[in-house]
C-alpha cells in the first residue's frame, strides 16, 4: 500500500518537475516580458549540448551542467541585444524572428554537429520500494524544480534587480523617469530566462535521447504551464505546475499518455476560459 | 569531423565523374531518372541520411558497371522535411516535371500514403524502401523493407520460448504501433502466452515514470518494445536508470534507430531483434558491402537497414529493367508476376514475392550484449511475405490500391 | 465602373488608386493566360499554392482587421478536410456532388468555429490567451486524430485511420456535358484562381464597409467601441466564423486535391504555417496578405527544392531579416516604398 502511494507521489513528482523546468525560462521570457518565444526550444537544447560536450571532455556532471545553464543564458543576453530588443513594441512579430531563429538553429545544429549524439546516461542508480524501483535522478530533478521556485521568488522579491525588473516590466516608461536602466533590465530578463531553459536542458540531458530537434518535446508542456499560470509569475507557475501536474499523473495512470496529453490541452482551454487572466490573476484578485 | 567528409565526398563525386565521362561513349542514350524522397532535415533526418546514401552508394556502382541496359542512373533527391504536403507536392514534381522514370522513397507510413494516390494516377512504379507495419496491396507500390510475418512470426515464438509467455507491449500511439501491437497479440494467443499490458504512448512523448512503473506492476516476462521515434527513444534510458532490467524484443530497435550506439551502456543490454540488415552482420557479401559504404560515407554513424534497402533497391529496380527491357510500370510487373525478380543482396538472395509485391528476406535474430555488442543468436533463413497473400491480396489478378491490417481485411 | 470600385476602396485596404487598379487588371490577365505560357505541372502546382492564401486572407480578416490573434486556423482547416472525406466517401460521391461535399465540410468547420468562438468570445478571452486556446485546439485535435488507427475509428465507410491520414476520398469533379471533369492541373487552376479572386474581392467589400470599420475599430480599442454602443462580441464572432471558413474551405480544397488529410496537417508546425504567412506579408492588409504568402509559398518551394539540408536555414533568415528590416510586414513595407518612389517620380 505504501508503495504504491510513494508511487503515486513520485511519478506527480516527476511530471511536477517537467513543467516548473520547461515553463520557468519562458515565465519570465513570455509571461513577464511578453515574448512569444519560439526559440525556447532550442535554449534547452543549447543547455543539453553544452552539458554533453563539457561532460565528454572530463568535466564533472553538476559543473557541466551549471556550464551548459549559463552558457544558454549568454546565448540569450546576446541574442537580446541584436534581435529581440528590436521588438518588445510588437511582440506578436517577435514570433516570426523567433520562428525564423529556431529553424537556422536546429537545422544548423543538424549539419554542424550530425543527426545524434550518443548519450551519457543517468547517474545517481536506484532505490527500491515495495516492488518498484526508481531512478534516484529523478528526485534531484524534482529538487532543482523546487528549488528554481524558490529561487525565483528570492530574486524577484527580495533583490534590488528583481524590484526594478518588475517595475520595467509593469511601466517601463515610469521605471525609466525613475532611473531604472530598462534596456538593461530587460536583456538580464531575457539572459535569465534563457539560463533557466538552459537549466532545464543541462537537467535533462542525461535521461534523454540526443538529436538537434530535442527541445521541442518541452515546447507545449512549457506554454501550458505559463498560460495557466497567468502574468504573475511569482504567484502563478508553483500552482500551475501542481494543478497540471495532478491531472497529468491522473489521466496518464488510469487512462493512459494520450489521454494525458490531451487532457492537458483541454484543462488550458478551460482553465483560460475560467480565469481569463489565468490562476495568478485568480489569486491576486481573490487576495485584494 | 564535417571536413573529412566532406572531401571524401568530393573525392568520391570525382571519381564517379571520372568513371562516368570514361564510360560517355556507351552512355549516349538518355538515363534513367530516379526521383527520391528523403528526409535529410528536421527529426528523422538520423534514418532518412542513410538512405540517401545509400541509393547514391548504389547508383554510384551501377553507373561505374555501365548503367542499366547502357543507360545511365540520374538521382534527382528532394527534401520533404518530414511534412505530408511536401511529399505530395515533390512527389508530383518528380513525376510531372521531372518525369522520372522510377520513385523511391518515404520514411513514414503517413509519408508512403500522402504519395500513393498520385503515384497510382501514373504509369511509374514506386519503391517502399522501409520495414514498416504490412499490408499495402498496391499494384504501383514495390515495397522492399521487411514486414510483420518476418519480423515478428520469428522473434515472438522465441521470445516466448526463452524467456516465458507473459508480455507487456509499449507502442507507438499510430499505426505503425498499433498493428503491430495487434501483431503480437495474435501471435501470443496463438502461442498460449498472456499480453500482460499493453500502453499505447503519444508520438513526442520523451518521459516514461509511469510506464515503466506499469511494467513493473504487471510483472511480465519480457518487454515488446514499439516506440517509435527520438524522444520515445528515451525510453531506454529512464528505465535503465530505474533498474528496470527485463528482457526485451522489438522489430524496430538496434538495426533501424542504432539505439545501442546512441545510448551508453548497459541500457540497450537484453534487447532482441530480428532483422534483414544491421550492420554487425559479418557474411562475406555483407563485409564487402560495408567496405565500399565506409569508403564513400566515412563518417556514417550506423549503416542501418533503411540504407541498406535504398542500396538495394536500386539494384532491384536494375534487375526489373533489364528483364522486362523496359522501363514501365506494367512490364516491370510482368516479371514481378513470374516470380523471378530475384537479386543476390549483401544479406543473401532476395526475391519480390508476385502476390504482394513485398519483398522475402533472409532473417536473423540478433540479441545486444551487456557492452552493447550484438551478437546473432538465430538464423531463421529466407522468410517470404506471406500475410497478404493469405489473406486474399493477389495483385497478378486484381489492385485494390488498399491497405490491410489484422481487423481489417479484404471482403471476400 | 466607379460605383463598384468605391465599395472595393476605402481607407481600410492599401492600394485605392487608378494605379493600383491597373496593375491588379494587369496581374489578373497574366494569370488568365498564365496556363497558355507554361507547362502543365506548374500550373498545377500555382494552383496548389493559391489554396493556401485563402487561409492567410481569412486569419489577415480576424488577426489584421479585427485584433484576434488565432494560432489555430489549421483546426478548421483539418476538421474540414476530415468532413469532406467523410461525406464523400460515404455517398461515394462523383461529378457535382463533390462540390457539395466541399461545402459540407466548410459548413461544419464553420459551425465549430461559431462554437468554439462563442465559448471564446462571450467568455472575454482576448489578446495571446485566444492564440493559446486556439492553438491547444488544434494540437488537442492533432493528438485525437492521431491516435485513430483502428478499424474502429470510422464514420460509415470512412477510417479515420490515424497518423498515417484519411485516404480513398475523390477529388472534386465538375460535370460536363456528359461527363465529369477531374479538376486538376488547368482546371483547378482557374477555379482557384476565381475563388480567390471572389473571395479577395469580397473581404475588400467587407472591411470597407461599415462592418469593417466596425472591426478596426473593435482592434484599437475594444472598451471605446462597445461604449459607442456597439455589439463587440457579436462582431468579432462573426468575423471568426467567416476567416475560420476561409481556413476550412483551404482544408477541403487541399484534401480533394492530394485525396489525403493527416493529423500532421493540425500538429506543429502546420499550426504556425499561416501566423508566419501573414506576418510575413503585412497583416493589416488584404492584398499584401495575398501577395506576401503567395510569394512567400513560392519562395520557400523553391528553396526547399534546390538548396536541400540549408533550406530551412535560409528560410529562417529570411523570417528573420524581413522582422528587423521591414517591420510592418514585407509586402506593405515593399509597397510603401514603391509608393514614395512612384509619388518622387511623379512629383
Amino acid at each position: 500500500m505504501f508503495a504504491e502511494i510513494f508511487s503515486i507521489a513520485f511519478q506527480f513528482a516527476d511530471v511536477f518537475a517537467f513543467l516548473i523546468l520547461a515553463a520557468a525560462g519562458l515565465a519570465i521570457i513570455f509571461g513577464m516580458m511578453g515574448i512569444i518565444n519560439m526559440a525556447h526550444g532550442e535554449f534547452i537544447t543549447c543547455g543539453i549540448y553544452v552539458t554533453v560536450i563539457c561532460v565528454q571532455h572530463g568535466v564533472p556532471l553538476p559543473l557541466a551542467q551549471a556550464i551548459g545553464a549559463l552558457s544558454a543564458g549568454l546565448v540569450g543576453i546576446v541574442l537580446e541585444r541584436t534581435i529581440i530588443r528590436h521588438l518588445y513594441h510588437r511582440p506578436l512579430d517577435s514570433i516570426l524572428a523567433t520562428w525564423g531563429i529556431s529553424l537556422m538553429v536546429t537545422q544548423g545544429m543538424l549539419i554542424v554537429l550530425g543527426s545524434s549524439w550518443q548519450g551519457i546516461g543517468t547517474p545517481l542508480g536506484s532505490f527500491a520500494v515495495g516492488g518498484y524501483t526508481f531512478s534516484t535522478y529523478r528526485l534531484v530533478l524534482f529538487g532543482a524544480a523546487v528549488g528554481v521556485l524558490i529561487g525565483l521568488y528570492l530574486i524577484y522579491m527580495r533583490t534590488n534587480y528583481g524590484v526594478m525588473a518588475r517595475a520595467t516590466m509593469q511601466n517601463a516608461d515610469m521605471a525609466r523617469a525613475l532611473g531604472v536602466r530598462t534596456q538593461r533590465m530587460y536583456a538580464i530578463s531575457f539572459g535569465l530566462g534563457a539560463a533557466l531553459a538552459g537549466l532545464c536542458g543541462a537537467l535533462y540531458a542525461p535521461t534523454m535521447t540526443l538529436i538537434p530537434t530535442m527541445g521541442i518535446t518541452f515546447i507545449i508542456e512549457s506554454f501550458v504551464t505559463v498560460v495557466v499560470g497567468g502574468a504573475n509569475v511569482l504567484l502563478g507557475t508553483a500552482p500551475a505546475g501542481i494543478l497540471l501536474g495532478v491531472v497529468r499523473t491522473i489521466l496518464n495512470a488510469w487512462y493512459g499518455q494520450i489521454a494525458g496529453q490531451i487532457g492537458l490541452l483541454i484543462t488550458v482551454i478551460i482553465v483560460i476560459r475560467m480565469l481569463p487572466e489565468g490562476v495568478s490573476g485568480w489569486l491576486s484578485r481573490r487576495g485584494g | 569531423m564535417g571536413k573529412s567528409g566532406r572531401t571524401a565526398t568530393l573525392c568520391g563525386a570525382a571519381i564517379a565523374a571520372s568513371l562516368a565521362m570514361a564510360a560517355a561513349p556507351a552512355m549516349a542514350q538518355q538515363p534513367i531518372k530516379v526521383g527520391l524522397l528523403e528526409d535529410v532535415s528536421g527529426d528523422i533526418a538520423l534514418m532518412g541520411k542513410p538512405k540517401l546514401n545509400g541509393s547514391q552508394l548504389a547508383a554510384e556502382e551501377i553507373n561505374a558497371a555501365g548503367g542499366i541496359m547502357g543507360r545511365k542512373i540520374e538521382l534527382i533527391h528532394l527534401d520533404p522535411q518530414m511534412d505530408n504536403a511536401r511529399y505530395q507536392e515533390f512527389a508530383r514534381r518528380l513525376l510531372q516535371r521531372d518525369k522520372v522514370d522510377v520513385l523511391i522513397g518515404g520514411i513514414t507510413s503517413a509519408s508512403r500514403e500522402a504519395i500513393r494516390p498520385i503515384v497510382n494516377r501514373t504509369d511509374v512504379p514506386y519503391f517502399y524502401t522501409n520495414q514498416y507495419e504490412g499490408g499495402v496491396c498496391d499494384a504501383s507500390t514495390i515495397s522492399i523493407g521487411a514486414v510483420p510475418e518476418q519480423q515478428f512470426s520469428t522473434l515472438i515464438p522465441w521470445m516466448t520460448e526463452t524467456f516465458g509467455k507473459k508480455v507487456y507491449t509499449i507502442a507507438a500511439d499510430y499505426n505503425f504501433g498499433q498493428i503491430s501491437a495487434e501483431w503480437t497479440r495474435d501471435l501470443m494467443k496463438k502461442l498460449g502466452g498472456q499480453v500482460v499490458g499493453e500502453e499505447f504512448i503519444p508520438l513526442g512523448v520523451s518521459q516514461f515514470g509511469q510506464t515503466i512503473q506499469n511494467i513493473q506492476r504487471a510483472n511480465p516476462d519480457w518487454i515488446m518494445t514499439l516506440n517509435v521515434g527520438a524522444s520515445q527513444d528515451s525510453f531506454f534510458e529512464q528505465a535503465a536508470a530505474a533498474k528496470l532490467s527485463i528482457p526485451m524484443g522489438s522489430s524496430i530497435k538496434v538495426m533501424l534507430g542504432f539505439e545501442h550506439k546512441r545510448f551508453p551502456p548497459p541500457a540497450l543490454a537484453k534487447m532482441h531483434a530480428t532483422a534483414n540488415w544491421f550492420e554487425e552482420i559479418d557474411t562475406p557479401a555483407a563485409t564487402d558491402f560495408k567496405k565500399r559504404w565506409r569508403a564513400k560515407f566515412p563518417n556514417e554513424a550506423y549503416i542501418n537497414d533503411m540504407g541498406y534497402n535504398a542500396y538495394t533497391a536500386l539494384f532491384m529496380y536494375k534487375t526489373l529493367v533489364e528483364k522486362a527491357k523496359s522501363t514501365k510500370k506494367a512490364d516491370l510487373r510482368k516479371v514481378i508476376a513470374t516470380g523471378e525478380a530475384c537479386i543476390d543482396a549483401p544479406e543473401g538472395k532476395i526475391c519480390i514475392d508476385p502476390k504482394s509485391q513485398h519483398t522475402s528476406h533472409h532473417m536473423r535474430l540478433i540479441g545486444v550484449n551487456p557492452d552493447h555488442s550484438v551478437r546473432v543468436i538465430k538464423d531463421f533463413g529466407l522468410i517470404k511475405p506471406y500475410w497478404l497473400g493469405e489473406i486474399g491480396c493477389d495483385l497478378t489478378k486484381k489492385d485494390p490500391k488498399e491497405q490491410y491490417t489484422p481487423t481489417s481485411l479484404p471482403k471476400k | 465602373m466607379t460605383p463598384m470600385l468605391n465599395v472595393l476602396n476605402g481607407p481600410q485596404t492599401l492600394g485605392n488608386g487608378r494605379f493600383f487598379w491597373t496593375g491588379f487588371v494587369l496581374v489578373l490577365m497574366f494569370a488568365l493566360g498564365y496556363p497558355a505560357i507554361s507547362d502543365p505541372y506548374d500550373v498545377g502546382n500555382i494552383a496548389y499554392l493559391l489554396l493556401s492564401t485563402l487561409t492567410a486572407l481569412g486569419l489577415s480578416l480576424m488577426w489584421g482587421y479585427a485584433g484576434m490573434f488565432s494560432f489555430g486556423q489549421t483546426a478548421f482547416f483539418g476538421v474540414a478536410g476530415y468532413t469532406y472525406g467523410v461525406i464523400s466517401i460515404n455517398l461515394g460521391a462523383s461529378g457535382g456532388l463533390t462540390f457539395l461535399c466541399l461545402l459540407g465540410g466548410v459548413a461544419v468547420a464553420a459551425l465549430f468555429a461559431a462554437l468554439l468562438g462563442y465559448f471564446l468570445i462571450y467568455g472575454r478571452v482576448s489578446g495571446v490567451f485566444f492564440g493559446i486556446v486556439t492553438f491547444a485546439t488544434t494540437l488537442a485535435l492533432a493528438a485525437f486524430f492521431g491516435q485513430t488507427a483502428g478499424p474502429e475509428w470510422a464514420i460509415g465507410k470512412a477510417r479515420f485511420n490515424g497518423f498515417n491520414g484519411m485516404i480513398g476520398m475523390p477529388p472534386l469533379e465538375l460535370p460536363w456535358l456528359d461527363d465529369n471533369i477531374v479538376l486538376e492541373g488547368i482546371a483547378l487552376y482557374y477555379f482557384v484562381l476565381c475563388l480567390v479572386l471572389v473571395v479577395y474581392l469580397g473581404l475588400r467589400i467587407l472591411v470597407n464597409s461599415r462592418f469593417g470599420n466596425v472591426l478596426v475599430a473593435i482592434r484599437e480599442d475594444p472598451l471605446r467601441t462597445e461604449l459607442l454602443g456597439y455589439d463587440v462580441r457579436k462582431y468579432q464572432l462573426i468575423t471568426f466564423v467567416v476567416g475560420s471558413a476561409l481556413a476550412a474551405l483551404s482544408g477541403g480544397l487541399y484534401t480533394a486535391w492530394g485525396q489525403f488529410i493527416p493529423p500532421a496537417s493540425m500538429g506543429l508546425p502546420a499550426a504556425a504555417m499561416p501566423i508566419i504567412w501573414v506576418a510575413f506579408s503585412g497583416r493589416q492588409d488584404l492584398t499584401a496578405t495575398l501577395v506576401g504568402t503567395f510569394l512567400l509559398l513560392l519562395v520557400f518551394q523553391t528553396i526547399t527544392v534546390y538548396s536541400q539540408q540549408y533550406a530551412l536555414i535560409l528560410m529562417g533568415f529570411l523570417l528573420l531579416i524581413t522582422v528587423l528590416l521591414v517591420p510592418s510586414g514585407f509586402v506593405i513595407g515593399v509597397g510603401r516604398l514603391l509608393g514614395r518612389l512612384g509619388r518622387g517620380v511623379t512629383s
